[in-house]
C-alpha cells in the first residue's frame, strides 16, 4: 500500500509538472504569415523582442493555408500577413478581421543558379525563348495554393502582350499542363483545374505547393528557373541565387501599369476569380487576436522607420505610407501610420 | 485485493487508449458515413490513394530486401562500430520531415550524386513515383530493421547451431529456424513501416509533389476547398488503413504459436 502511494505521488507528481511546463503563460505573440516574409520578419522579430519582454511566435505557411488555420482550424492568432492583401479581404471579412493595412510591394523576377543552363543568354528580352528549350526545367508554386503561382501565370500571359508573342503562354504553360488561357473582349482568361486535374509535364515544370518550397530545387539544380517573389530571390543571393528582373509592364510591381494588367483574370475550379493586380502584401489584427496591446506595437514596429529599413534590407519596397481600407476600424494608435484608401 | 495495481493500471491505460482513439472517432463523426461516400466517389481521392498504397508497398519491399539481412547480423553479430550502424538506422525518425526530404534531394536529385549518372539511363527521380517510394523507404525503414532485429534476437541462437550440428548448412538454419520463428515480428515491422510510409508528407512534398499522394492530394483540397472537402478523405483514408490493419494484424496472430513463448 505505501509503494503504490509513492509511485502515485510520483505520477501525480509528473504529470502536473508536465502540465504546467507545457502551460507555460509567458507573454507572448503569435504571428501567421507568408512564406515570402519569412526573412523581413525574422529581423522584426529580432527587433521587438529587443524592445519588448514578449515572446515572438511565428507560424509560416502560404498565404492561403495561413489565414485558412484562422477561418477553418479555428487557430488563434494576433497577426496575420498574407503575400496578396486581397486575400484578407476575401477570406477574413467580416468575421475574422475588418481592416487591412497594404504595408509593402513586391515583384516576380526569375531565378537561377551557376547550375542553370543558359543563364549566359538569358535576359529580360528572351527569357521565354530560353524557357521553352528543351532541357530546360522550370518552377513556379501550385496557383491553387499560393499567390506566387497565379501571379506567375499572369507573368506569362501578360508577356504574350508585351512581346507581342501570341504563342508564349502556350508553349510554356498550356502544353505542358492543363492550364489554359483564352481571351474574350479583349481579356485573357487563365482557367486553372483542380490541382489533381493539372496533369503537369514534370519534365518542363516543377510544381509546389508553395514558391518556398521550391529554392531547394533550384539551389539543387533541379529546375533551372525559377518565377518567384523579388526579395525572396534577392534574400538568397548569398547562396548563389541570381535573378533577371522583368519589364515592370508584367511583373506586377508598379501601381500605374494597373490597367495593363488588369488585362489579365484566373479563374479557379473553386469559382474564385482573381484578376491581376499590382503585389501588395496585407496585414490584419484578427478579431479574435488575444494579444491586441503587442500586436499593435509590432504593427508601429513594422510601420515605422524601422521596420521600412527591415523590408528594404531584404529587398522588398515598403509602402510609405502604408494604405488602410477601413480606418474606423484600425487600432488609433496606428492611424498616424497609415493613409486611408 | 493483491491485484489492485491492475486496476490502476487498465485506468492510466485507459486515458492512453481514450487519447488515441478520440480524436480518430471525432473524424469520423464530423465526416458522417455520408461524407466517406461522397469521397469514395472522388476519383482523384482514390487515385490519390493508390498512388499512396502502390509507392508504400514498394517502399516496404524494398525495405524487407535490404532491412531483413541487417536486422539479422544486428541481431547475432557483434562488431566494432555496431553502435553506430544502430544510431544510424535511427536517425530518420528523429530528423525532421523537409530536412529528410532536401537530404534526398541533394542525393537524388538532377545533379546528385546518386540521381545524376541514374538520369543518364534515363531514371528520374524528382517528381516521380520512384521519388516518392525513394523518400517513403528513408523515413519507414528503422520500422522494418527494428522490429526484424528484435524478432531475430528473441529466436535463441543455439536453435540454429542444433539445426547446424544434425547438418543443416546456416542458410537453411536460417531459412528454416530463425526466420519463420521471428516471421511475426518482420511481418509486424512490414506493416509499420507500410502504415509510416502512407502517412508521410513533409519528406515526400519535397523531391516528388506530383504524382500526388493521399496526403498532399488532401492537403490541396484543404487549401482549395478548406476542412469541408479534406476532412471526408482524410476519414475515408482512414478508414481504409484501419481496414487493413486490423485484418493483418488478426491474420498475423495466427503465427503467435512460433513465438518464443
Amino acid at each position: 500500500m505505501q509503494k503504490l502511494i509513492i509511485f502515485s505521488t510520483i505520477g501525480a507528481i509528473l504529470l502536473i509538472t508536465c502540465f504546467f511546463v507545457l502551460n507555460q503563460n509567458k507573454e507572448e505573440l503569435i504571428i501567421f504569415h507568408a512564406g515570402s516574409l519569412t526573412k523581413p520578419f525574422d529581423d522584426l522579430e529580432k527587433e521587438f523582442e529587443k524592445r519588448n519582454n514578449i515572446d515572438v511566435k511565428r507560424e509560416i505557411a502560404g498565404s492561403i493555408a495561413t489565414i485558412r488555420k484562422i477561418t477553418e482550424l479555428g487557430k488563434k492568432a494576433d497577426i496575420i500577413a498574407s503575400a496578396d492583401y486581397t486575400l484578407i479581404e476575401d477570406m477574413m471579412y467580416p468575421e475574422y478581421a475588418n481592416f487591412c493595412i497594404k504595408f509593402a510591394k513586391n515583384k516576380i523576377v526569375i531565378a537561377y543558379t551557376n547550375k542553370s543552363a543558359y543563364k549566359d543568354e538569358i535576359n529580360e528580352k528572351n527569357w521565354y525563348e530560353i524557357l521553352k528549350r528543351d532541357g530546360i526545367r522550370f518552377g513556379f508554386s501550385n496557383p491553387n495554393d499560393d499567390p506566387c503561382g497565379y501571379r506567375s501565370l499572369m507573368v506569362i500571359q501578360l508577356a504574350e502582350i508585351y512581346y507581342k508573342n501570341d504563342k508564349i503562354f502556350d508553349e510554356l504553360i498550356e502544353k505542358n499542363s492543363g492550364i489554359k488561357s483564352m481571351e474574350r473582349n479583349g481579356k485573357f482568361i487563365i482557367e486553372v483545374p483542380p490541382t489533381a486535374e493539372l496533369n503537369i509535364n514534370t519534365d518542363k515544370i516543377a510544381m509546389r505547393s508553395a514558391e518556398i518550397d521550391l529554392m531547394a530545387t533550384l539551389e539543387t539544380g533541379d529546375i533551372d528557373y525559377l518565377f518567384i517573389y523579388r526579395s525572396v530571390a534577392y534574400q538568397h543571393r548569398y547562396s548563389g541565387v541570381y535573378f533577371i528582373e522583368l519589364p515592370e509592364e508584367i511583373d506586377l510591381s508598379n501601381p500605374s501599369f494597373v490597367d495593363v494588367y488588369s488585362k489579365v483574370v484566373v479563374n479557379f475550379s473553386t469559382g474564385k476569380i482573381i484578376e491581376a493586380k499590382p503585389i501588395v502584401y496585407g496585414i490584419t489584427i484578427p478579431l479574435n487576436a488575444q494579444n491586441k496591446d503587442d500586436a499593435i506595437n509590432f504593427l508601429i514596429l513594422l510601420l515605422n522607420e524601422t521596420g521600412q529599413k527591415i523590408f528594404e534590407e531584404n529587398g522588398q519596397i515598403p509602402i510609405v505610407p502604408a494604405i488602410c481600407d477601413n480606418i474606423e476600424n484600425l487600432p488609433i494608435q496606428l492611424r498616424k501610420y497609415v493613409v486611408e484608401k | 485485493m493483491k491485484e489492485r495495481i491492475l486496476i490502476y493500471m487498465s485506468i492510466l491505460g485507459g486515458v492512453a487508449v481514450i487519447f488515441i482513439a478520440l480524436p480518430i472517432i471525432n473524424v469520423f463523426a464530423s465526416v458522417g458515413i455520408d461524407g466517406i461516400i461522397e469521397a469514395m466517389k472522388d476519383k482523384n481521392a482514390i487515385n490519390a490513394i493508390i498512388v499512396s498504397f502502390e509507392a508504400a508497398f514498394f517502399a516496404t519491399l524494398l525495405s524487407l530486401i535490404f532491412g531483413v539481412p541487417l536486422a539479422y547480423i544486428l541481431a547475432r553479430k557483434d562488431f566494432p562500430g555496431k553502435s553506430l550502424i544502430e544510431s544510424i538506422i535511427d536517425l530518420p525518425v528523429i530528423i525532421p520531415h523537409t530536412v529528410a526530404g532536401i537530404a534526398l534531394l541533394m542525393i537524388f536529385g538532377s545533379n546528385g550524386l546518386i540521381g545524376a549518372p541514374l538520369e543518364e539511363f534515363g531514371v528520374k527521380i524528382v517528381d516521380s513515383m520512384l521519388g516518392i517510394t525513394i523518400a517513403m523507404m528513408f523515413v519507414s525503414m528503422p520500422f522494418l530493421i527494428n522490429y526484424a532485429r528484435e524478432g531475430f534476437e528473441a529466436v535463441d541462437p543455439r536453435l540454429e547451431y542444433i539445426a547446424m550440428s544434425l547438418g543443416a548448412t546456416k542458410t537453411k538454419a536460417i531459412f528454416s529456424i530463425t526466420l519463420p520463428l521471428s516471421i511475426r515480428s518482420i511481418f509486424v515491422g512490414s506493416l509499420m513501416t507500410w502504415a509510416r510510409a502512407i502517412s508521410e508528407f513533409g519528406a515526400v512534398v519535397v523531391i516528388a509533389y506530383f504524382p500526388l499522394t493521399a496526403p498532399s492530394y488532401i492537403y490541396s483540397q484543404y487549401l482549395q476547398y478548406g476542412l469541408k472537402k479534406s476532412a471526408p478523405i482524410a476519414a475515408f483514408l482512414l478508414f481504409i488503413c484501419i481496414v487493413i490493419f486490423i485484418s493483418l494484424r488478426i491474420a498475423s496472430t495466427r503465427w503467435k504459436r512460433y513465438d518464443k513463448d
